[in-house]
């Protein structure tokens, strides 16, 4: 365990985890002084019948200010403008977010607009810009996988003019998350598999990358030990309680690590194949988490391998050759995309070259790789990670994510 | 009410000012000299302006782009609209930085440095800090400066871009 020089922790989101965690809500609201919450969400989640658990669950001395199911799958502008104006017509005092990571960042963008009586969000973007506490916010997460029920970042795309706004700030951090097993119950498995692998990279890098510190450490182990006993189990089995209760747990001790020890390759390259061919985050976690193990492994050998024993515990831990130990937290991740490959009955991609949309096309050809290689240059994750990356290196990562083969380590620059 | 003020630190300080008035000649001399400095300036808008100094009072160092060419605009913030500011907390942690006990991801993960702009506009300017850095130093120091410092490449463009640097950093052109 490493003991940096200097290092900042916050994390004063307010946890209710259990499998009847929605019903606290009222009794929340009430010590927060709300009565009458806006429920910010979007049409998938209101459709499988989620929204309906939630208001069931607020039926006594709540009264909803008002329910918008029109968040888009990535955050827009317009829908907060639009959502702010919902809340102020209604005379709403709170926001419920109930969904992934764009109806969270969507709700922390109303909450800007409707808290600093803001016409422009724009003035509000970047880091710091923000001075004071904001309306109350519950989040309330329906796949166990982004993390940003407990973040203090937002992300709302301008589809205008193309930009996306990044908001940093405490202030951002909702006040109350609820993880209700109910809430992810119904995911579809192949939803289920991308979702957790997602959550696995924020512990696995949160674990390895430059900011790391002993109280993220702490998150990250238990997130990585959750994670990788349940994940599995409830994609075979969504119906497993416990195993969906497991997961969302996970994947918020996921959040509260690598929001505070950031994130590095896997998320660098990530974003920016995200970005370049539209392929769903969870997926490029997936597939890149291996591959970003690799690529830091001559500099961060030992603290990977203390991940084998929340892992596979501590007789595989105590059997593995210390010098081993590395190497098979890699091959432990590649059986987990393995065997979601297999219970997905192939969905779940275990490489890029494997990543096909609804109509079964390829969505990374082969050929816009040196494009994501570029694009990655550009993306913030780049900092955090133990070892530089530059257009060569990031080429030579997705070619091997691309193919499936492990990473040849030997081609990798040292310094 | 009386004003109390934070403890001067002119050795500190006067540290940091020589370093930065040397980065920025050299980082207009690198940008003459070495392909992938030029390349990366390439890639930042016309007249793209970025600062890198201290809080609270500086000093402060300002590079950016006139007409195509890159230039060392000295230390004054107001003599040009800056696009981008790398922001370091203090002048013990401009010290820390600047003196090499410290590289530029450490520092930015202790929140020590601070990016006031856009950040892909930061990761240019961080790499080409990086490059210039290698040119000016020895190895064994550059080495703490930087993340990777660039073993692979051959000695003749190491020794070329070092003198061409050092030559036009001195001569200011």
């Amino acid at each position: 365990m490493i003991l940096p020089d200097y290092y900042e922790f916050c994390c004063r989101v307010q946890i209710v985890a259990g499998h009847d965690a929605l019903e606290k809500i009222p009794a929340l609201l009430a010590e927060m002084g709300a009565k009458k919450p806006l429920i910010v969400t979007d049409k998938g989640v209101a459709a499988a019948g989620l929204v309906d658990i939630v208001v069931n669950a607020l039926k006594e001395g709540v009264t909803i200010g008002g329910i918008a199911d029109n968040v888009p799958p990535d955050s827009d502008l317009k829908v907060v403008n639009q959502l702010a104006g919902l809340y102020r017509d209604n005379a709403c005092d709170a926001i419920i977010a109930v969904g992934g990571g764009s109806v969270m960042d969507t709700a922390k963008g109303v909450n800007i607009v409707v808290s600093e009586n803001a016409t422009d969000l724009m003035a509000f973007s970047g880091a710091g810009a923000l001075n004071r506490r904001l309306k109350p916010l519950v989040a309330i997460p329906t796949t166990a996988g982004t993390g940003s029920e407990v973040t203090l970042v937002a992300v709302i795309k301008d589809h205008e003019k193309h930009q996306k706004m990044l908001f940093t700030s405490y202030f951002l951090l909702p006040n109350v998350s609820i993880l209700d097993s109910r809430m992810t119950m119904t995911m579809p498995p192949f939803i289920t598999a991308m979702t957790g692998m997602d959550a696995l990279s924020h512990a696995v890098e949160g674990y390895y990358c430059l900011q790391k510190n002993p109280l993220s450490d702490a998150h990250s182990l238990a997130a990585v030990n959750m994670i990788h006993q349940y994940l599995s189990m409830v994609t075979k089995n969504p119906a497993d309680k416990e195993g969906r209760l497991a997961m969302a747990v996970g994947a918020c001790l996921a959040g509260i690590s690598f929001s505070n020890s950031m994130v590095g390759i896997v998320h660098n390259l990530g974003h920016a194949t995200g970005a370049v061919c539209g392929v769903p985050h969870g997926i490029c976690m997936a597939v890149l988490l291996p591959y970003g193990l690799e690529y830091n492994m001559h500099k961060r050998r030992d603290i990977i391998a203390e991940l084998l024993l929340p892992m596979a515990g501590e007789d595989v831990y105590l059997k593995t050759p210390r010098a081993e130990r590395a190497d098979k937290v890699v091959s432990l991740i590649r059986q987990m995309n393995q065997d979601l490959n297999v219970i997905t009955g192939g969905r779940h991609a275990r490489y890029f070259s494997e990543v096909k949309d609804r109509d079964g096309k390829q969505m990374v050809p082969r050929d816009v790789l040196p494009e994501i290689a570029k694009a990655a240059l550009f993306d913030g994750a780049t900092i955090y990670n133990p070892e530089d990356s530059d257009y060569e290196d990031n080429l030579l990562v997705l070619e091997a994510a691309w193919e499936g083969k492990p990473l040849d380590r030997s081609k990798i620059k040292k310094g | 009410m009386q004003e109390i003020h934070a403890g001067g630190k002119p050795l500190k300080k006067a540290y940091v000012a020589i370093f930065l008035w040397f980065t920025g000649r050299a980082i207009q001399a690198a940008a003459k000299v070495d392909k992938e400095v030029k390349k990366e300036f390439d890639t930042l808008p016309d007249e793209f302006t970025f600062a890198l100094g201290s809080l609270p009072n500086g000093p402060w160092m300002v590079v950016g782009k006139e007409k195509g060419k890159v230039k060392y605009f000295g230390g004054n913030l107001k003599c040009r609209p800056i696009h981008l500011r790398l922001v370091i907390k203090n002048i013990e942690a401009a010290f820390l930085i600047l003196s090499f006990q410290e590289s530029t991801a450490l520092a930015t993960t202790r929140n020590r440095l601070m990016t006031d702009g856009e950040v892909p506009y930061a990761l240019s300017v961080i790499r080409i800090l990086d490059i210039v850095e290698v040119y000016l130093l020895p190895k064994l120091i550059a080495s703490l400066a930087v993340k990777r410092y660039p073993s692979w490449w051959p000695f003749g463009h190491k020794l070329a871009g070092r003198i061409g640097v050092y030559t036009r950093t001195l001569l200011g052109i």
